[in-house]
């Protein structure tokens, strides 16, 4: 019992700071790229194809990765991978910024983000047990999106000042302590075998896909993401039409004021999932996005649109907390648990892409205030599948006379 | 004699790629020698207001059939790739400084003056060009 003791102390911090990290990775790559290939002259068409290139490969990985995250045994050393791969291409963007190591450089990227995020989820299931996950869910997204503004303004400032390939060697130089922090978590449970299976596990690939409670849930996430993720960018084209000199500004304020909400009440959503069950919180952060959406259509001026985005800070927070923890009580028992994570990140990319097209679409031929309207419309037609079809899959677990926190997994010796 | 079959060849296609002498001569003097503080190579540039600010980078030139640029497309505004929009310039209004370092490019318009302009998309056609007002100075 030593070692289990030493691992639920020095683990969860250890987490803590990989979220932490990891986001600030995350963050470096995104945005800087259109900017930075522009720097070096690179043609719009160019950039244009580098960056659908790794829209598809993020898109055709989520399975696979998923798939191979599931059959490693050792889901740290799957996230060290990743994060070596994230250098490499981070390396590549800042010294190599010509046609082919770029393209190279950004489907790797979109590789190894596509096995960071379930390995990580991985290792938090297996650190603290399904009973405690909705807590340590919280926890992470609390410090991924502390990592995730705090990186936004630090290499913002450093894009503005010092260079865009200062925003890659920083991405770079950060991967360090993330993979320092996944040595910290330590050899516990995580690394064995635990839900590792064969890769090709077709029976359990079938019968995954045929859950109706993945399917119904998938659905939910394309619905909430394809009302979400044009947003923010035709709010970014608004403010810069009303606003002028203070746009850049506003426009920070909009990205970091839902990043504040996230860390705020992440832990609380963790909390309620694990309390009152997963309906009621999925409910919340699902009934924000058209409120959202009609707040944004009717709010004048530049400034007001910042306190809308607090709702999108708690739909953000719901989504990030509840995406893995809906894995893991969809695949309990099934050892499909990261399969399950890629086959909701699909839900999400596809979604996602689809809403920039029809935000774009409606804004060009009818009006930027229609398009927000719209996304409401797909925001409440999300809420409305969700809470007609979707299940509570809250695990009946015996709840009094169980620890708080659980020993971390069943079958470590 | 394999090798010296392999010689040949190889004579023959140095022979084949080398332009006789006379036309390299040409080709030499056309070259024209610009000074490095004349020109600018002004893709992906940074573009400035009146008063110096950086607005946004020069990302494309529209040329008129008459061998003239008639506007500029500048990558306009935004943070961490939120909010930018593609606007087209008309070309006069931009002005040229190869010499000075940092600010090469300078536009006529401010921010506020273009900050409601319609998005320039390839797609659409003609291209909305902001023309700068009548003498502001």
């Amino acid at each position: 019992m030593q070692r289990v003791a030493t691992l639920s102390t020095r683990s969860p911090r250890a987490l803590d700071w990989l979220n932490f990290f990891v986001a600030d990775v995350q963050t470096g790559f995104g945005p800087f790229v259109a900017v930075y290939l522009t720097m070096h002259k690179w043609t719009q068409v160019q950039i244009g194809f580098a960056l659908t290139l790794s829209t598809i490969v993020a898109l055709i990985s989520q399975l696979p990765a998923g798939a191979l995250v599931d059959a490693a045994h050792n889901k740290r050393l799957a996230a060290s991978g990743a994060l070596i791969g994230v250098i490499i291409a981070a390396l590549l963007m800042a010294f190599q910024p010509t046609e082919l190591p770029v393209l190279v450089a950004q489907s790797v990227h979109a590789f190894s983000s596509c096995v960071l995020t379930p390995a990580i989820a991985a290792m938090s299931l297996h650190l603290v047990g399904h009973a405690a996950l909705g807590e340590r869910l919280g926890r992470n997204a609390r410090f991924a999106s502390i990592g995730n503004g705090l990186a936004a303004g630090v290499m913002g400032g450093t894009g503005a000042y010092l260079s865009s390939q200062a925003v890659f060697l920083l991405t770079a130089a950060l991967c360090v302590p993330a993979l320092l922090t996944l040595l910290a978590i330590g050899r516990g449970p995580h690394a064995r075998r635990q839900t590792t299976i064969p890769l090709f596990d077709w029976p359990g690939l079938r019968r995954l896909f045929a859950d109706r409670q993945l399917l119904t849930f998938g659905v939910c996430v394309l619905l909430f993401h394809l009302s979400n993720a044009a947003m923010l960018p035709l709010l970014g084209a608004t403010v810069t039409m009303r606003a002028g000199n203070y746009a850049n500004l506003i426009i920070a304020a909009c990205i970091m004021v839902p990043q504040i909400v996230v860390a705020i009440c992440s832990p609380s959503v963790g909390r309620g999932a694990a309390l009152l069950g997963r309906r009621p919180i999925l409910l919340i952060g699902w009934v924000s996005l058209p409120l959202r959406g009609l707040l944004l259509a009717v709010l004048p001026g530049p400034w007001l649109p910042i306190a809308a985005q607090a709702l999108s800070g708690i739909s953000g927070a719901v989504f990030g907390v509840m995406l893995p923890l809906l894995s893991a009580d969809i695949t309990r028992g099934t050892s499909h648990f990261n399969l399950c994570m890629g086959a909701l990140g699909l839900a999400v990319s596809l979604g996602a892409g689809l809403s920039t097209t029809l935000g774009g679409w409606v804004a060009d031929t009818a009006s930027i205030r229609m398009a927000f309207v719209a996304l409401a419309g797909v925001g409440a037609l999300a809420t409305l599948v969700l809470w007609l079809t979707m299940p509570e899959t809250t695990p009946d677990l015996p709840r009094k006379g169980r620890p708080v926190r659980p020993r971390p997994a069943a079958d470590s010796e | 004699m394999p090798q010296r079959g392999w010689l040949a060849i190889f004579a023959l296609l140095l022979a084949a790629a080398a332009p006789p002498a006379d036309e390299v001569q040409q080709q030499v003097q056309q070259v024209q020698q610009v000074p490095l503080d004349q020109t600018l190579a002004i893709l992906g540039h940074p573009v400035a207001d009146p008063e110096g600010k950086n607005i946004g980078r020069l990302v494309d030139v529209l040329v008129g059939d008459q061998n003239r640029p008639q506007a500029a497309v500048i990558d306009f505004g935004g943070f961490l790739g939120v909010g930018n929009r593609k606007i087209a310039v008309e070309w006069s209004a931009l002005h040229f400084a190869p010499n000075d370092p940092k600010h090469p490019i300078t536009l006529d318009l401010t921010q506020d003056q273009i900050k409601d302009a319609p998005e320039y998309k390839e797609a659409i056609k003609p291209a909305p060009v902001v023309v700068a007002p009548e003498a502001p100075k």
